[in-house]
């Protein structure tokens, strides 16, 4: 009989995950465990395999599609000899193609005349979202040049004027005086043939927009390319992309106030958005605007992007998930710990002896004597020693929350970016079985094997990029954890001995840390401690 | 504040429903028609002549049909005359309705042809012989579409008629062609069959209503079959000459017996095109397609920011009722309310017996785009009522979204599918669930337990019919 096989669980709050490669074809006879699919969520790159055996029926995934758990990916023909229907789109074999006179639904979607410039009031300043009009200063039909003052406006903070930014005729003033201006709102339509205008059309080439837009909108880049006309009766009803499923009172409600329906999610049975999923979005739209004009808090005013194929050609490529979530992990933790880096050098010239020395005990075991290696038994042991470097800071609630267990982060550099295996209880295991886990976690990583679960608990974090070179770098701490250990390139330099200089092998460390539990005093004992460790391999067992 | 200037040209159901609404929202409204009354084509020569007429064709059936229920009426007597002053009084009724309207909303209504001087002034040459002159601040272009006529088949003989000479109803034909088996085409032949002349309808594609899905177009044509004289499918005209016997019409077709045919008349229902030329539109900044629609955004603007559109010029599906709701929608812009004519369904109906009507996504169109959908079929004989009324030629379709269980769109084949509708169009505008369906009593018995039916069955568990889902 024919299976559904649907996509497992990923894991918590993963609710879907982008399809990057298809193993399988129709035919194909799979057994279990047999990967079917590369697939990649936030977190990592994974394989999915079958639990069952049989022949690949129908393959209902498409490379570069998202796919949710439970959403079925293949039909699979088990070895039963009944065979189930599976549902699909029923289709006449001789349907006739749809002549425009009998499509029942209709799409009106033109963009206005490539000559108009929608005028929209611009930042007033910090926090301000709107202004009284006190006095219009043009009429319809008149000419304006750019930095003409257009109207008289007055903030909580002041009176201002707003200067036109295009030479043109104003065709259409959509503001009266007396009447509230929002930040973002088309307060003049004016005719220009300004070539530089950069937002010389409505903004969106989308069908649905309405000229006005209230609510302002987060920093989008200005759109220059030409919006493409299409004649109303040709563009056929696309339900899935333009009409979202709300009721038309709720599509109207939404439009008054300024919102985007079809960015609004639905709580509804099917995804149905009722009144109610607007407000909320509107909401969180406004909550999002404060903190992102705030710079998630800080006082920080968001500069939108400017339009860079003004100088040249671009190419634009989506961010893959692994780099977006990199990008929003690290500017939260650079955004909410004060960072500190201290530098020191660690003498390994010895270490460097015993690494050849017992190199070959650690490959026998599957691994490499790295410094890696090293350094992650050497941190196991300065945790123990220094524990507010293996705590978590909860500043909600004034609480420091010290760690009893030990896992370390290890940054790996994969082909789709950065990822940070944890390896588990490394003060329960010797170098040698790290070096080994270490080598076996690595390959995992590369292989696309890492599992979430892998990616998980780490208290302290190791970024080696001696291999590559440098002499010292600024890493920024993993968030939640409070310190991340940094490595560089070896080299010899002259050391004074007392008497003469002498050429001895040193290791440059930088440790990022969380100033808000770790003073630099700690700071500067951790690292000093880590390098005499290094120096002096003994102090692992006498004090960690 | 100055009351809003609006001129709007051409009085059909766009244009009176603007005007109307205009009027209603303190506008000062001239609307301009070429008629004494507005009601446009389909007060006149479209939609209620048709459907006066198609009642009369449906009693004539029915009263053939209850001869299987043991009432004979004979043969019946047809009074031509008597049947053209009921068609006749029922446009009276309704231009006169709508004339009342106009002045009830004292709209300034100016019987003549408008054209564009430039975007603020209209010069219409009214049909007293005078010229008046209309400015206004925004104008509604409403002027609506005329039947097409091929100008190499098309002979100007009062054999030959269009749907306009078809809704004259001069006389009853013995033996008429219908050129086009589209909606318009098929209605014709629906009035006239009944009228007991020989109709033969030749359409070039593969099935009657191209476009409409094969399903519901199969069990109208099984039912219209035995009623006309013939169907000629994939089956082209390539020339009509007149003899003193009538038209003789020559065809093209793989599947021909005659290769040509007399009829004492021809009807050209081949499909309507926009009333764009001559309305001075060179004098403002409205500009037009391909296909030579007006080309408009959602709120109905043209290129023109003092001109909006709505109806039959600017594009398909050419109906009343996309007119009127688009004459709202361009009202409502014009008094800046947010607003864009962006329906989820717009219904559309065959009104012949069995009628035939859909709403929303289309089987077709399903396809067409690769929809992850469900498909579900419910036929009539399974449904009390429709054995009651002795008419099982009919089904209910409901085109379900896999993910989300919405109803994306309805479609029915059967007498009475073109009020039933109504209830799939709420359904589809509604975003409702094929499980908000399955819920919703619907009285028994009545025809519109198959919406509710066809809904059960994406469970499988429709009551009428064993179909369980595996």
């Amino acid at each position: 009989m024919v299976v559904e096989f649907r996509l497992p669980e990923l894991g918590e709050n993963i609710t879907s995950a982008d399809i990057t490669k298809v193993l399988v074809k129709v035919g194909d006879k799979i057994k279990k465990e047999q990967p079917l699919a590369e697939l990649e969520t936030d977190k990592a790159s994974m394989e999915i395999p079958s639990d069952i055996e049989g022949v690949v029926k129908e393959v209902k995934m498409k490379e570069g599609e998202k796919a949710s758990a439970g959403q079925v990916l293949l039909l699979i023909e088990t070895e039963s000899s009944e065979s189930v229907p599976a549902l699909s789109v029923k289709t006449d074999s001789d349907a006739a193609e749809i002549p425009q006179e009998i499509k029942p639904a209709l799409s009106a979607n033109n963009d206005k005349v490539s000559k108009l410039y929608n005028f929209k009031l611009p930042e007033l300043g910090e926090n301000i979202s709107k202004a009284s009009v006190t006095k219009i200063l043009v009429k319809e039909g008149d000419f304006v040049k750019k930095d003409q003052a257009l109207v008289e406006l007055e903030t909580d903070k002041a009176s201002m004027e707003v200067p036109s930014d295009v030479n043109g005729i104003v065709k259409q003033i959509k503001i009266s005086e007396g009447s509230t201006a929002n930040v973002g709102e088309i307060i003049f339509i004016i005719e220009t043939s300004d070539s530089d205008s950069a937002e010389n059309k409505t903004d969106s080439a989308k069908k649905i927009d309405s000229p006005q837009k209230p609510v302002p909108e987060a920093p989008a880049l200005p759109k220059t390319e030409p919006v493409k006309k299409e004649a109303a009766n040709e563009a056929a009803l696309e339900t899935k992309s333009i009409i979202a499923p709300a009721a038309p009172s709720v599509r109207r409600f939404a439009r008054e106030i300024g919102i985007k329906i079809n960015n609004v999610r639905g709580s509804g049975p099917g995804g149905r958005i009722s009144i109610e999923d607007v407000k909320k979005y509107a909401k969180s739209l406004n909550e999002n605007i404060e903190s992102a004009s705030s710079g998630g808090g800080f006082g920080i005013k968001t500069e939108p992007l400017p339009d860079f194929s003004k100088w040249g050609e671009t190419d634009i490529q989506p961010m893959n998930n692994v780099r977006k979530k990199t990008a929003e992990h690290l500017s939260y933790a650079w955004a909410s710990i004060p960072h500190v880096t201290q530098f020191d050098k660690a003498d390994i010239t010895e270490l460097e002896e015993i690494r050849k020395q017992y190199g070959k005990l650690a490959e026998s075991a599957g691994g490499k004597l790295t410094v890696t290696a090293i350094l992650l038994k050497i941190a196991a042991s300065a945790l123990k020693k220094f524990p507010q470097f293996n705590a978590s800071v909860n500043m909600a609630g004034n609480e420091i929350i010290y760690k009893k267990y030990i896992n370390i982060g290890v940054a790996v550099d994969t082909d789709r970016g950065l990822i940070v295996p944890v390896i588990r209880n490394v003060d329960k295991k010797n170098i040698i079985e790290l070096a080994a886990e270490l080598a076996e976690i690595s390959k995992k990583a590369r292989d696309k094997k890492i599992t979430l679960e892998d990616l998980q608990g780490g208290n302290f974090t190791i970024s080696n990029l001696g291999g590559i070179g440098g002499t010292g770098f600024t890493p920024i701490v993993n968030a939640p954890e409070v310190a991340i250990l940094g490595i560089s390139r070896g080299s010899y330099e002259p050391k004074y001995s007392g008497s003469e200089f002498i050429p001895r092998l040193m290791l440059p460390l930088s440790l990022s840390y969380d100033h808000r539990i770790i003073d630099g005093a700690d700071g500067a004992r951790f690292l000093r401690w880590i390098c005499s460790a290094l120096e002096q391999p003994i102090l692992m067992s006498l004090e960690g | 504040m100055n009351k809003i200037k609006l001129a709007v040209l051409g009085a059909g159901p766009g244009g009176y429903t603007a005007a109307f609404l205009a009027a209603d929202l303190g506008m000062d409204v001239t609307l301009i028609d070429l008629n004494k009354n507005p009601g446009g084509v389909c007060l006149h020569v479209g939609c209620i002549p048709s459907k006066a007429l198609l009642h009369v064709a449906k009693l004539l059936e029915e009263t053939k049909h209850a001869k299987k229920w043991g009432i004979d009426f004979g043969d019946p007597k047809i009074d031509i005359d008597g049947v053209r002053a009921f068609k006749d009084k029922v446009v009276a009724k309704l231009t006169g309705g709508t004339g009342q309207l106009v002045k009830q909303r004292k709209i300034n209504y100016i019987q003549g042809r408008g054209q564009f001087l430039n975007p603020n002034t209209i010069k219409v040459e009214k049909t007293d012989g005078t010229i008046e002159e209309v400015q206004f601040d925004k104008a509604i272009l409403a002027t609506g579409s005329e039947p097409v006529r091929i100008p190499g088949l098309w002979i100007d003989s009062p054999r030959m008629i269009d749907s306009t000479g078809a809704l004259e109803l001069k006389d009853i034909p013995a033996k008429m062609l219908v050129i086009g088996g589209g909606i318009i085409g098929l209605e014709m032949a629906n009035v006239y069959s009944s009228l007991s002349t020989k109709v033969s309808v030749v359409e070039m594609m593969p099935q009657l209503v191209p476009g409409a899905d094969k399903d519901l177009i199969d069990i109208l044509t099984r039912s219209l079959k035995p009623r006309l004289g013939s169907i000629l499918l994939e089956t082209k005209v390539v020339k009509i000459e007149e003899i003193s016997e009538g038209l003789k019409v020559t065809f093209e077709g793989e599947k021909l017996n005659e290769p040509a045919q007399i009829f004492d008349k021809v009807l050209m229902a081949i499909g309507r095109r926009p009333v764009t030329k001559g309305l001075g539109l060179e004098n403002t900044s409205v500009k037009f397609s391909e296909k030579g629609f007006v080309q408009v955004n959602s709120q109905l603007l043209t290129d023109d920011l003092n001109i909006y559109a709505i109806g039959d010029i600017v594009g398909n599906p050419m109906l009343a009722h996309k007119a009127s709701a688009e004459g709202k929608i361009a009202v409502e812009a014009i008094a800046g309310h947010k607003v864009a004519f962006e329906p989820a369904a717009i219904p559309s109906v065959v009104y012949t017996d069995p009628e035939v009507a859909w709403a929303g996504v289309t089987e077709n169109e399903a396809l067409k785009k690769g929809l992850n959908v469900e498909i579900h079929k419910f036929p009539w004989a399974a449904i009390g009522r429709a054995v009651t009324m002795d008419r099982t030629d009919g089904m209910t379709k409901l085109i379900v979204e896999k993910d989300t269980e919405r109803i994306i769109g309805v479609a029915m084949v059967g007498q009475g599918a073109g009020e039933l509708i109504a209830e799939g169009t709420l359904a589809v505008e509604m975003a409702a669930t094929a499980k908000d369906m399955a819920l919703t009593i619907h009285a028994h018995p009545t025809i519109s337990e198959t919406m509710m039916e066809t809904a059960e069955m994406v469970w499988g568990l429709s009551t009428s019919i064993y179909r369980p889902k595996k």
